[in-house]
């Protein structure tokens, strides 16, 4: 079994370590790096609990190995918040609009939505609607959220 | 849910990962997009004692226009095939189909070799490269090979790939400009694969058929080239062509199976009103 | 509780308040159990049966004790070592025989992954590493699969005579058969719910920390602390004092996280052997396979009316597949015979309910684990108005009760106070424009599309409070700084009670919201209160908050009178601020109060105690009642056999609310999670016991992109509870899958035959209009 050296960019700041080569970049976050924000809801790429952004683009963390992440710039949702704690306008929304309730879900929601918001070109209404597909959530029954993706593609209430 | 131990190796080029291949014999998976054979490690249902990562070798990825047609590098990202003008231009068809492959998140990753790689019955990918006619492109120490895609797939997750072979790339025929693209899937959500899925090119030249391509997904243990249906098409004038009996002869070689989510009974059933209403509805707008 | 004075401003409850939890759980940084680490930590993995039922005849586990980085395998006779009770005093049922095969399997295996051995190791990879090399050999046995064969088998419990868990019936009743033979109606239909799962989130998991020979902290995924301490320190004969039980953020659990299972106990049994911590979090295939299922239950109802159509009588017989080891639910499930009246008048009724051991996980209790009763009657009562040509909503205003009928004795002996089913199924019908909707459905039809209306009334007994859920307890204690700290045995696992408790609170102090902390999740802050569970939380910790808040109330202007020479009726406490009515010249605020209180003892009133702290524990009714009416207009693709849900309408009396948006929110999950449970979830196994739906790829749940918009209509009866509250959590769940099926029903109304039979998935649709033709 292969030990690796690890480093990559964490929320802007260079970070370092070892994994063995199993270790998915969701447990290395979690375990090696300080930043339980990304949770593991299945470990198996369905549910999006661990979507995480590298390189721009929002993706599973469980199913990238950490030494994948080398070279990479890494973001999570320890690194939404403004420095002085100010939410991020999309933290900002899923509080308002009460999209989460237990919270587990939300870290890989946000980051989806962040990645998406973006983009350039920034997603169609629909393409950000649809992307609410790779996520699951067992609390809200989705209302907030819905709610959120409506005020991002620009429609009012 | 943690993977068995494994050594990891990286390939900076298509000659290296056919070298590591070559090297870390039958028992080494290529990791390429991961969004498969992750969760098969986590599950333990595959133990490779190497995997061999494809994701550092540029030259693995891109789309380039050639001899056989758009050749698509296997380790081009489905969400860069998928905004890719080319393709959009060329493969309309294949545009379509990455509408539905996964999710925004998983085609972040995903790859166009992967996915063609693995063979997963209910795919859009590798029913879109049967349909196109499509090859896919081997290579080992012994040499590269073209597979047409008809040809590669021989069960469920099975291909004629040796254990030392790589995908390098898909090389996916342009069909005429025109060509009518029909694609279809059922599926329980969004992202699922299919219960029944269904993609069909038709070549159409002064209201005959000149070419079909029509391959199934989710009915059978591989994809499923109709090409019963593609012979009785071909040469069809437009009104010639009697649906009800065009949607028997399409389900000629399905075998579509049981599983948790539909019987076969319902396959057979879905797919013969997919398929009768994509064509007719198809055939009208040409008629007009 | 003394009045003395107006009653406090309403300024926070009834408010759509921002929750306070939302700050650390929106920036990753809420604390669930797999975020919780403790020096020394060693991991979990359990070596689990891959048969259904069988003998075992060999382990052996000295290979995987032998791999480096594992430290201890343990199996059933490790136990032995332990003085082990396996008993759930909090939710055995009396009469109701408790299956005990050890918290490791010993001789036999029960169930497809059944716990036989505990693997620890310095890694969870290492552990599972461990657990592969555990070789067991067992002598496969023929699995009892599905409540018929449980009727007709041998006991999988070999000290249990058969296969009943328990069974209770209404008994002989001589003149219903009378009344059925001359009625002028019988409606007869059988309705069978799918086994489903919870699938919360995040799955169970805790961290076991022994410190000292008296200490032990358990920190777990529970839905109250104070339940796990007692039910831990019941099973290993420690005293509860040497328990404590820490849940700081649980993601979801609807039931799952009530009671701690097997295999959560053999953790605390390895780290007591062991003498380290052991941290074991489930991974999603356990938590859809082994941890405790859901639903699985049918029922068998017959129905009289009269000639015009006015319910006579009912028969049911409802049986329940709990599996081989429940957990919990035998207690639950014995609501569904009582409550099956509902809302409507019913003179005659007879019931028989039984449940049943299979070889499959067992149940746990599930977001509303009785709700048969109500997914039975109300998709009946639309078959039997399809049967007798009347429109359904017709039969219920026939039938159905209001708030003038109350008080209201059910022919199961229960009395409904407080609640506004007739009032709550106008309101949400009204929303519907049934007349418009009956030509579209027509118009639809001439075209070949299928469009449904269907509703469902619901009455939900909310807020159980008998044996050990006869209380709970708020701590409220003003600190010297004028701040407000309260502890209550509530535990949010997404329910918002940090944000509603404070809400009350902060009303009844007439102090800012921002000033308010509420604590939970610690059985050694509060003494002992039953947490989440039936619905109870804003009536149970939301009274014990009123309660608590009035006696501080009621001291602070004491001593506020004291101190101004004025009389406690005059004192107003507003924002934190304390004026004189009388003598505008005189303003103080709580925090100078409270530095009186604690600092300043010859200010206060002779004979008062120092300090602003006090306790209140409340006890509510036996059961407080709240009622719902959900609508669902659906379109069914009869060629794909694919559900579009395209409105639903959720009206509901829950009484006088704390957060409207935390109410909608806990609505509105539990109809998505009856919507999944009719239309995706479905736990099935195979006929040698194998679970099929093993991950999340086959066990299906809804995403955003299949939900509808929920529209609420609210109607407020308070309750006569402290605040006027009811509960709501759980309704959602169990009024959904009626309307749903009713709504399909109707869309298929012209084919002519009965969607019964959960899931009603596009194949079971496409191949159930086949039949019909």
């Amino acid at each position: 079994m292969s030990l690796h050296f690890i480093e990559f960019e964490l929320n802007g700041r260079r970070i370092e370590g070892s994994a063995e080569a199993r270790c998915t970049l969701a447990d290395f976050l979690r375990n090696d790096a300080g930043c339980t924000g990304t949770h593991a809801g299945c470990e198996h790429g369905v549910c999006g609990a661990c979507t995480v952004i590298v390189d721009g683009e929002a993706v599973r963390s469980c199913l990238m190995l950490a030494v994948q992440a080398n070279g990479k710039r890494v973001e999570t949702i320890e690194g939404l918040a403004g420095e002085d704690g100010t939410l991020h306008p999309i933290q900002q929304m899923f509080r308002e609009e009460f999209a989460l309730q237990c919270g587990f879900c939300t870290p890989g929601f946000l980051m989806t939505l962040v990645s998406m918001d973006r983009a350039e070109p920034r997603p169609e209404a629909a393409e950000m609607r649809a992307a609410l597909s790779g996520h699951l959530c067992r609390c809200t029954g989705y209302q907030g959220v819905l709610r959120v993706v409506d005020r991002l593609a620009g429609k009012g209430q | 849910m943690k993977a068995a131990p494994f050594d990891y190796l990286e390939a900076y080029s298509a000659d290296e990962a056919v070298h590591l291949m070559h090297e870390s014999g039958a028992d080494a998976a290529i990791l390429a997009g991961g969004q498969t054979l992750m969760p098969l490690l986590a599950l333990r249902m595959a133990t490779p004692s190497v995997l061999v990562d494809i994701n550092p070798a540029k030259d693995m990825a891109g789309i380039t226009r050639g001899d056989h047609g758009i050749r698509v590098g296997a380790r081009t990202r489905q969400a860069a095939a998928k905004r890719d003008p080319v393709i959009a231009q060329h493969l309309p068809v294949l545009t379509e189909a990455l509408t539905h492959v996964g999710h925004h998140q998983t085609r972040s990753r995903g790859t166009i070799g992967g996915s063609t790689a693995l063979g997963e019955p209910a795919a859009e990918l590798p029913a879109t490269a049967v349909a196109l006619g499509a090859l896919v492109e081997l290579r080992s120490k012994r040499g590269t090979r073209l597979v047409p895609a008809r040809d590669f797939y021989i069960g469920p997750y099975m291909t004629v790939r040796a254990d030392d072979e790589v995908l390098l790339a898909v090389h996916y025929p342009e069909w005429a400009e025109g060509t009518k693209v029909i694609f279809d899937e059922v599926a329980r959500r969004a992202g699922d694969f299919a219960l029944v899925g269904l993609v069909m090119l038709l070549d159409v030249r002064e209201r005959r058929i000149h070419r079909a391509g029509i391959a199934w997904f989710g009915m059978g243990p591989t994809p499923v080239a109709a090409t019963a249906a593609e012979a009785a098409l071909t040469g069809c004038t437009i009104s010639d062509i009697d649906v009800a009996e065009l949607s028997q002869i399409a389900l000629t070689e399905v075998e579509p199976g049981d599983d948790l989510h539909a019987t076969s009974e319902y396959r057979r059933k879905v797919a013969s009103r997919i398929f009768k209403a994509k064509l007719a509805s198809s055939l009208e707008k040409v008629a007009l | 509780m003394s009045q003395g004075g107006s009653a406090p401003a309403v300024r926070f409850v009834g408010k759509r308040m921002l929750r306070k939890e939302d700050e650390r759980l929106l920036t990753g940084r809420g604390t669930f159990i797999d975020d919780v680490i403790v020096p020394g930590m060693l991991h979990a993995s359990f070596v689990r049966s891959n048969i259904a039922r069988g003998k075992i005849e060999r382990l052996d586990a000295d290979r995987a004790r032998a791999l480096p980085g594992v430290v201890a395998v343990y199996t059933a006779a490790n136990m032995r070592e332990l003085n082990v009770r396996y008993v759930n005093e909090l939710f055995d049922m009396p009469g109701c025989p408790h299956p005990d095969n050890g918290l490791l399997a010993r001789a036999d295996v029960r169930f497809a992954g059944d716990p036989v051995a505990i693997v620890i190791a310095e890694s969870r990879a290492l552990a599972e590493d461990g657990a592969a090399l555990v070789e067991v050999v067992y002598r496969a046995e023929q699995p009892v699969i599905g409540i018929d064969a449980a009727k007709s088998s041998p006991p999988i419990h070999p000290e249990h005579a058969d296969n009943l868990s328990n069974s209770q019936s209404s008994g002989d009743d001589p003149q219903i058969d009378a009344v059925f033979a001359g009625a002028a109606h019988v409606v007869e239909g059988t309705i069978n719910n799918c086994r489903q799962a919870h699938v919360p989130m995040e799955p169970r998991g805790l961290v076991v920390w022994p410190q000292g020979a008296d200490e032990l902290t358990i920190h777990i995924a529970c839905q109250s602390p104070h339940f796990a301490s007692k039910h831990i320190a019941n099973v290993f004969n420690l005293r509860e004092t040497q328990v404590r039980v820490i849940a700081k953020d649980v993601g979801g659990a609807f039931g799952l996280k009530f009671t701690s299972q097997r295999d959560e106990l053999a953790v605390v049994a390895a780290a007591l052997l062991l003498r380290r911590p052991i941290k074991w979090i489930e991974d999603r295939l356990e938590n859809l396979t082994v941890a405790g299922q859901s639903r699985d239950d049918r029922m068998h109802i017959r129905l009289a009316f009269d000639a015009d159509h006015r319910l006579l009588a009912a028969d049911i017989a409802y049986d329940i597949d709990f599996g081989a080891y429940p957990y919990a639910v035998q207690v639950a499930s014995s609501l569904v015979t009582p409550m099956f009246p509902g809302p409507y008048r019913l003179p005659h009724y007879r019931w028989k309910a039984s449940g049943w051991y299979t070889n499959t996980s067992g149940l746990a209790p599930y977001r509303g684990p009785w709700m048969l009763e109500m997914f039975g009657r109300e998709t009946l009562l639309d078959v039997a108005a399809r049967q007798m040509g009347v429109d359904p909503i017709e039969l219920r205003r026939k039938n159905i009760i209001g708030k003038p009928d109350q008080p209201f004795e059910m022919k199961s002996g229960i009395v409904l106070t407080d609640i506004s089913p007739r009032e709550t199924m106008e309101m949400t019908v009204e929303a519907i424009d049934v007349s418009t909707f009956r030509k579209q459905q027509a118009a639809a039809r001439a075209e070949g599309r299928y469009l449904g209306l269907g509703i469902a009334n619901a009455v939900e007994p909310t807020t159980v409070s008998f044996g050990y859920f006869t209380s709970d307890v708020a701590h409220i204690r003003i600190e010297p700084s004028g701040n407000v700290t309260v502890m209550t045995t509530n535990l949010s696992q997404g329910h918002g009670t940090p944000t509603t408790v404070a809400q009350i609170v902060a009303d009844q102090l007439g102090v800012a919201f921002q000033d308010v902390t509420v604590f939970e999740g610690d059985s050694a802050r509060t003494g002992f209160g039953a947490g989440a569970g039936g619905s109870r939380q804003a009536v149970a910790g939301g009274g014990a908050a009123i309660m608590a808040a009035g006696q501080l109330r009621d001291k602070i202007r004491r001593i506020a009178a004291h101190a101004f020479n004025a009389s406690p009726q005059s004192v107003r406490i507003e924002d934190g601020v304390i004026t004189i009515d009388g003598s505008p010249e005189i303003s103080s605020t709580i925090a100078e109060i409270a530095q009186m209180a604690y600092f300043n003892a010859d200010r206060l009133p002779p004979g008062t105690e120092t300090g602003l702290e006090t306790h209140y524990r409340y006890s509510p009714p036996p059961m407080v009642f709240a009622n719902a009416t959900h609508a669902c207009i659906c379109e069914v693709d009869i060629e794909t056999g694919k559900v579009s849900i395209l409105r639903w309408i959720a009206g509901g009396d829950c009484g006088e609310v704390i957060n409207p948006a935390i109410v909608e929110g806990q609505i509105a999950g539990g109809v998505v999670q009856g919507i999944a449970g009719v239309l995706f979830e479905h736990s099935r196994y195979d006929d040698d016991g194998q679970p099929l739906a093993v991950t999340l790829k086959d066990y299906l749940l809804p995403t955003a992109l299949d939900v509808p918009r929920i529209e609420f209509r609210h109607m407020c009866t308070p309750s006569s509870t402290p605040g006027g509250f009811k509960g709501v959590g759980e309704g959602g769940a169990m009024v959904a899958p009626p309307a749903l099926v009713n709504a399909i029903a109707d869309a298929l109304a012209p084919f002519g035959k009965r969607w019964l039979d959960m899931p009603l998935s596009p194949d079971r649709i496409v191949m159930g209009l086949e039949e019909a033709v």
